[in-house]
């Protein structure tokens, strides 16, 4: 399991200065509000991404895009060995969105198991929705081999759809 | 093979909701070729069915176990001690086998986890069509292996009704005409002489319209 976390750049007050600032009467209520909400706990997602080693290598990745992330790889010798139960199995260990990357159609190198592994994430998506965690926390996506620029774009973007969906709440 | 399908989860969630410990039986013969109840499709549920009682709030216990089929007591006792465990058994299996469960496992609640539909076969990679009705007389003989009891709209016994289109039944243009299937049957089998055969009104007494049925064979009986 691989854990990328990047920080953002921002000063933050100690402790003792909040503390201090606090019986001053320096906080206005606005002030509090935002004071307890930084202190809420934050939302880390979690990305299991699935993906065939013939359409993408975890090497060659690196998050560009700065938020703050766990990520998960699960390499597999062709996108056709994701079973339904891999998929629901994820959201069970905890992530939040699951990405599968798969070889372009008519390209898969065993000829159609980018295909069989679409109906099954349409079919786990339906699964998803009916349990009541919504079905966009996974998605599919085409990658040509060695197109990373293309994987970390899905990937980043699935980040940011955590922004909306928000932790998986059977997690 | 009996084709069945499995439940929609709501209305699995329903069923189950009463048991805080539950068994998910399948069965490795009919309803997994149908892909409703096999043991993929157990682990599926299982998993489906913690992520939604999680979500929900609710503590569940799942235990899963497949046979080899549940219409037989000779399988149906493997799954004894797992049974024992539960609160309520979640069974996979067509009619009969979740019958012979709670036949055996009469202080357990045994519940349907699917519909049982048809006995039929799989006509290509995850289309199942049905074929047989277990009319109780089979007369394939003569139709050239196509049953116009199950596949015939109005269940015609001496030639079409002179309805079909295009070879298309005129009750449901999706369906095959099955007396189009026949005779291109015969012909190709050369047996159109069996058009001329007349066959009387069908006794349905042989079917499930004359009630239950049970077949004894004493040979067999010690």
């Amino acid at each position: 399991m691989y854990k990328v976390i990047h920080h953002q750049t921002k000063t933050s007050l100690s402790g003792i200065t909040r503390f201090r600032r606090f019986f001053s009467g320096h906080y206005t209520t606005e002030n509090l509000r935002m004071l307890t909400s930084a202190m809420d706990k934050k939302f880390i997602p979690k990305i299991t991404v699935f993906h065939c080693i013939n359409a993408f290598s975890q090497t060659s990745w690196s998050s560009v895009d700065g938020s703050e992330f766990e990520i998960k790889f699960i390499k597999l010798p062709c996108s056709s060995m994701v079973k339904d139960v891999f998929l629901l199995r994820a959201f069970e260990a905890g992530a939040d969105a699951v990405v599968v990357l798969v070889c372009p159609e008519g390209q898969c190198r065993y000829v159609e198991g980018n295909i069989r592994a679409k109906k099954r994430v349409a079919w786990v998506q339906n699964l998803l929705d009916d349990i009541g965690i919504d079905g966009r926390r996974l998605s599919l996506s085409n990658i040509a081999a060695g197109d990373t620029a293309e994987a970390t774009q899905i990937i980043d973007d699935a980040v940011k759809n955590m922004a909306e969906l928000g932790p998986n709440p059977a997690a | 093979m009996i084709v069945a399908e499995q439940k929609p989860l709501s209305e699995i969630k329903e069923i189950i909701a009463p048991y805080k410990k539950i068994l998910i039986l399948g069965c490795g013969t009919c309803v997994k070729t149908c892909f409703a109840g096999g043991e993929d499709e157990v682990a599926v549920l299982a998993s489906a069915l913690r992520l939604a009682c999680k979500k929900d709030g609710k503590e569940i216990e799942i235990e899963k176990l497949t046979i080899e089929r549940q219409c037989e007591d000779e399988f149906i006792r493997e799954s004894a001690p797992a049974v024992s465990r539960s609160e309520g058994v979640l069974s996979l299996a067509c009619g009969a086998g979740v019958q012979a469960l709670a036949r055996r496992f009469a202080k357990t609640p045994v519940l349907p986890g699917v519909n049982t539909t048809f006995i039929g076969v799989m006509e290509s990679q995850g289309i199942f069509t049905e074929e047989c009705s277990g009319c109780g007389n089979c007369r394939l003989d003569i139709f050239g292996g196509i049953c116009p009891v199950t596949r015939c709209a109005k269940k015609l016994l001496n030639g079409p009704c002179g309805g079909s289109q295009n070879g298309k039944c005129e009750i449901n243009p999706d369906t095959d005409c099955a007396w189009q299937l026949i005779i291109d049957r015969l012909k190709a089998l050369g047996q159109m002489d069996n058009l001329r055969k007349y066959i009387p009104p069908k006794n349905w007494r042989t079917s499930l319209s004359g009630g239950p049925r049970k077949l004894v064979r004493e040979d067999h009986i010690i």
